[in-house]
């Protein structure tokens, strides 16, 4: 193999994708062999880096230095600069928004400083599609200490004493699952690996198969071996075509490896994987749910017990473990069960991938030891909110989620905590909210979701989310009445007590969780028809101030329904009775100018737009007299 | 999207058999509402109030009741019970046991002579099946994918996944080929088909546009960019152009939330889209066809 220089590991997940990383790895290849320097400096294309907001993104290794947000453009000043003349370029690196000064290292931006890599170990720093690079990283080092010198028996007890609990939400001791289906009688027995992520807002099963398959695929072969497993499935929503591809390309490159199929490196074991693709269901991603989907069954869950580990797919004993769940387990037997229960709190060991997603600074997936606080997730990691606005809530867990407010900011993040903050871990999505966010239309937003997503068995969650968002569009349309609010905590109490799976007992928390912390907004929407957040339509109107408005005629032009009156250098007029409130005028109004803003409650009264445009009549910089 | 011929029998005369006796009936099949009860009306019958609306239950049950029993299409047979089902979902013959009525039980002695000479027969006719045959267009394609799959265990989710994907959509006479060579009830692929959110019935554009509505795209204006794309093509949610080139969805989360907000065109996502790019986008996939 040639030795290289310089390697650019340029970031290929599909949000890096979306943002063009491919024109930027042609533009890169171009211009690196127009300046004759492509035996000495290779582009390597990784799986997702994480740091999602700043994409497309490139790290410079060995030097660790951290570009952000290119464009081919970009690439021949890269180029020539930082790596003919060895003077890296400023105005690519990451500069936190309040600072002025970049930071260049990787290691030195706060967005990596705090995280604890275990599943996401490889990332950003091995090609997905190459099982060699994965393997130079102690890749399959743990199978083969598994099959060469540990017993079934020893390898459960090594993942027991670990304090693996199951990542996709539930949080089910991973060690007691796989040792209940090793002592069932009934053969053959299969395992599963759930990547049907179906929470908007979570993303970080596709990160691990789209940047690092191999982890996944290893740990579901040991987990075979010490069930007594010898076939087992993969379950992707086909919504990830990527995360399909890298992971049918692994599997393949297993199998020529000898990694898996009959007798994996010469023990005498056997084990093979098939991947499932889903079809667009959230429910699918509950347990017994998902095996009916493989089976071609309806995709309706059903009463447990008996429990998947005693009957599951095909009635065999299985088990399904999350993405998350089966890429510790290579790190565990290889660093050890002591090693990794040193990791977070007395009760939830081990690290947490979390989306930090929503109105903040730095989004991206993270890697954090359990027990951190939010503050320290929002703060230091996700640097702030932006834009000086205030930060609200922070959902965890998805549609079976709740909002955690500020006051409980300092939260450590573990199962039982999150649970008691009346949210949940989930598997792992945390959206940020600022002020400008509606808490009854978020909760209008999940209850929409689950109410689309239910799959419609039970009578409580299927008529519960059905009267729930009923009441929650009427909050939101300023037609909420006395009694609104206690109806919704009844039914809500009644879904969660009388459903039988996973979505229909967490549906309501959202709903609880926001009456319970942010009941005075609710209560504004109710009596004085107020949303503070000036997010429900029907409760705002847009209107345009005269003394900032230039009578440019920008926000005429662009109006879909034409509902804006005026001429040059008059003070426009939105007409009230045409207005859609579709937001086009607030945002093609110059930033410099921003004449339009957003009312509610009481001071949307007088504000009819029935009257006729008047001249500007202030000089530049004055205030109108009117 | 099927003919109406035949009966159905809808077993159990509670809330749900009366309101699914009704709606069969509405759509133009003869219905026989069977209840093992003298009477039709179930355990609703006997409750006050429902769930979760507190609704009165008689208010709810009572017109239902009326356009049951006035209805030329639906005959109700009470006391009876299933005695044999022959045949397969959607083919079959239903024996029932009905129980004497009008009658002195005292001095009834079940002889059966009343049952023999009894001109009513509660039979329902069986179809004639017909061998399904496949259109030109779908043919090879079709009988490719089945073969792909046959041997596979559960092989039903793949092979409709593989036939949506290669057409676009499920053509009803492939779904009827699929139950007559795989041996699934045309009942259970309908079932299967109407569940995921990424089958579909009827013809879709080439191009089909997710717009993300998760969670962090949704607080970042996900609903903002699903009008302007609307209102750019002209056509509504779920609905397609004229022309076949577009499809207008909307999807959970497609896990590009640092993106926000993001849409999917086909298998390219796009992210941080603003409603001014969408003109250009479509004017870029009109040009490629």
């Amino acid at each position: 193999m040639a030795v290289r220089r310089i390697e650019l590991m340029l970031c290929t997940g599909t949000g890096c994708v979306a943002g063009g990383a491919f024109r930027v790895k042609e533009a890169l290849e171009n211009e690196l062999k127009k300046q004759g320097l492509d035996k000495e400096i290779s582009v390597i294309i990784t799986g997702c880096n994480g740091f999602c907001g700043q994409g497309p993104l490139l790290v410079v290794q060995p030097d660790e230095i951290f570009y952000g947000f290119l464009n081919p453009e970009d690439i021949p000043v890269l180029v020539q600069e930082h790596f003919l003349k060895g003077r890296p370029v400023e105005k690519l690196m990451f500069t936190p928004p309040e600072k002025k000064e970049p930071i260049p290292l990787l290691s030195e931006i706060p967005f990596f400083q705090k995280q604890l890599l275990i599943v996401l170990r490889n990332k950003g720093i091995i090609d997905p599609e190459k099982i060699d690079e994965y393997i130079a990283r102690d890749g399959y080092t743990a199978l083969e200490k598994v099959l060469t010198s540990m017993t079934p028996d020893e390898v459960i007890e090594e993942i027991t004493h670990s304090g693996l609990r199951g990542r996709g939400g539930a949080g089910f001791s991973t060690g007691t699952k796989w040792k209940i289906c090793r002592s069932e009688q009934k053969r053959p027995k299969y395992i599963i690996c759930n990547c049907d992520e179906g929470d908007p807002g979570a993303y970080m099963d596709r990160s691990v198969f789209e940047s690092d398959p191999h982890t996944a695929i290893e740990g579901m072969i040991i987990g075979a071996y010490a069930i007594g497993v010898s076939s087992g499935y993969i379950y992707v929503r086909t919504e990830y075509p990527l995360a399909i591809k890298r992971m049918e390309l692994a599997i393949f490159q297993a199998r020529n490896y000898g990694l898996l199929g009959t007798n994996i490196l010469d023990s005498g074991f056997s084990f093979d994987l098939e991947i499932r693709e889903g079809s667009g269901a959230f429910v699918c991603g509950e347990e017994t749910s998902l095996i009916h989907s493989i089976e071609g069954k309806g995709p309706e869950p059903r009463q447990r017990p008996p429990f998947p580990v005693q009957s599951g797919i095909w009635d065999y004993p299985t088990v399904i473990n999350n993405v998350e769940t089966w890429a510790n387990v290579p790190v565990i037997i290889n660093r050890g069960a002591g090693w990794f229960s040193k990791i977070g709190t007395e009760t939830s060991k081990g690290t947490k991938i979390f989306s930090l997603v929503g109105k903040i600074n730095n989004t991206g997936l993270i890697e954090v030891p359990m027990g951190i606080t939010l503050r320290e997730v929002v703060y230091d990691i996700g640097g702030g909110i932006p834009g000086d606005k205030e930060f609200k809530a922070v959902q965890t867990g998805g549609p079976s989620g709740g909002c955690i407010p500020v006051s409980m900011i300092d939260v450590p993040i573990d199962y039982e905590s999150l649970t008691n903050a009346g949210s949940m871990m989930g598997s792992g999505g945390m959206i940020v909210m600022d002020e400008e966010t509606c808490m009854v239309d978020v909760a209008k937003f999940f209850i929409q979701f689950t109410n689309d997503e239910s799959c419609g068995k039970c009578t409580t969650c299927r008529d519960g989310s059905e009267a729930l968002l009923e009441v929650l569009e009427n909050i939101a349309n300023g037609e909420g009445k006395e009694g609104d609010l206690e109806f919704l905590e009844e039914v809500g109490i009644a879904v969660k007590d009388a459903s039988m799976c996973g979505l229909g007992t967490t549906l309501p928390n959202p709903v609880l969780s926001t009456l319970k912390y942010f009941r005075d907004e609710y209560d504004a929407h109710i009596n004085e028809g107020r949303c503070s957040a000036l997010v429900c339509k029907n409760l705002i109107k847009y209107y345009i101030l005269p003394e900032k408005c230039t009578g440019c005629r920008l926000c005429l032009k662009n109006c879909p329904p034409e509902a804006i009156k005026g001429e040059l250098k008059h003070i426009h007029i939105i007409d009230q009775s045409k207005c859609t409130k579709c937001g086009t005028c607030l945002d093609v109004c110059p930033p410099k100018i921003s004449a339009i803003i957003k009312v509610t409650g009481k001071e949307t009264e007088n504000i009819t737009g029935t009257e006729d445009p008047y001249p500007v009549k202030r000089k530049k910089g004055e205030k109108n007299e009117t | 999207m099927m003919d109406k011929v035949g009966a159905v029998a809808v077993l159990g005369g509670g809330i749900s058999g009366m309101q699914a006796a009704l709606d069969l009936a509405e759509s133009g099949l003869k219905v026989y509402l069977v209840d093992n009860k003298p009477s039709i009306g179930g355990v609703m019958a006997q409750l006050d109030k429902t769930f979760p609306t507190n609704d009165c239950a008689m208010c709810t049950m009572a017109p239902r009741l009326v356009e049951i029993g006035r209805h030329k299409d639906i005959e109700i047979i009470t006391l009876s019970d299933i005695e044999k089902i022959k045949g397969e979902a959607g083919n079959f013959n239903i024996i029932l046991n009905k129980k004497p009525t009008y009658l002195d039980e005292e001095k009834c002695t079940g002889c059966g002579t009343c049952i023999a000479n009894c001109p009513t027969r509660n039979l329902v006719q069986p179809l004639e099946k017909t061998k399904v045959e496949l259109e030109p267009q779908f043919r090879e394609k079709v009988l490719e994918i089945i073969k792909i799959n046959k041997d596979r265990e559960g092989p039903l989710m793949s092979v409709l996944q593989q036939i949506n994907s290669t057409f676009n959509y499920l053509p009803e006479n492939a779904l009827k080929y699929v139950s007559q060579e795989l041996g699934y009830p045309l009942s259970h692929i309908l079932m299967i088909a109407t569940f995921y959110s990424s089958f579909s019935l009827v013809p879709r554009g080439k191009h089909i546009i997710n717009i993300c509505m998760g969670t962090a795209c949704y607080v970042k204006g996900g609903e903002r960019l699903m009008d302007r794309f609307s209102e750019v093509l002209e056509i509504k949610e779920n609905e397609t152009t004229p022309d076949m080139l577009f499809t207008l969805k909307t999807v959970r989360c497609i896990g590009c939330c640092g993106l926000a907000p993001a849409a999917m065109i086909g298998d390219n996502v796009y992210g941080k889209l603003s409603t001014k790019d969408i003109p250009g986008i479509i004017e870029k996939y009109k040009t490629m066809g």
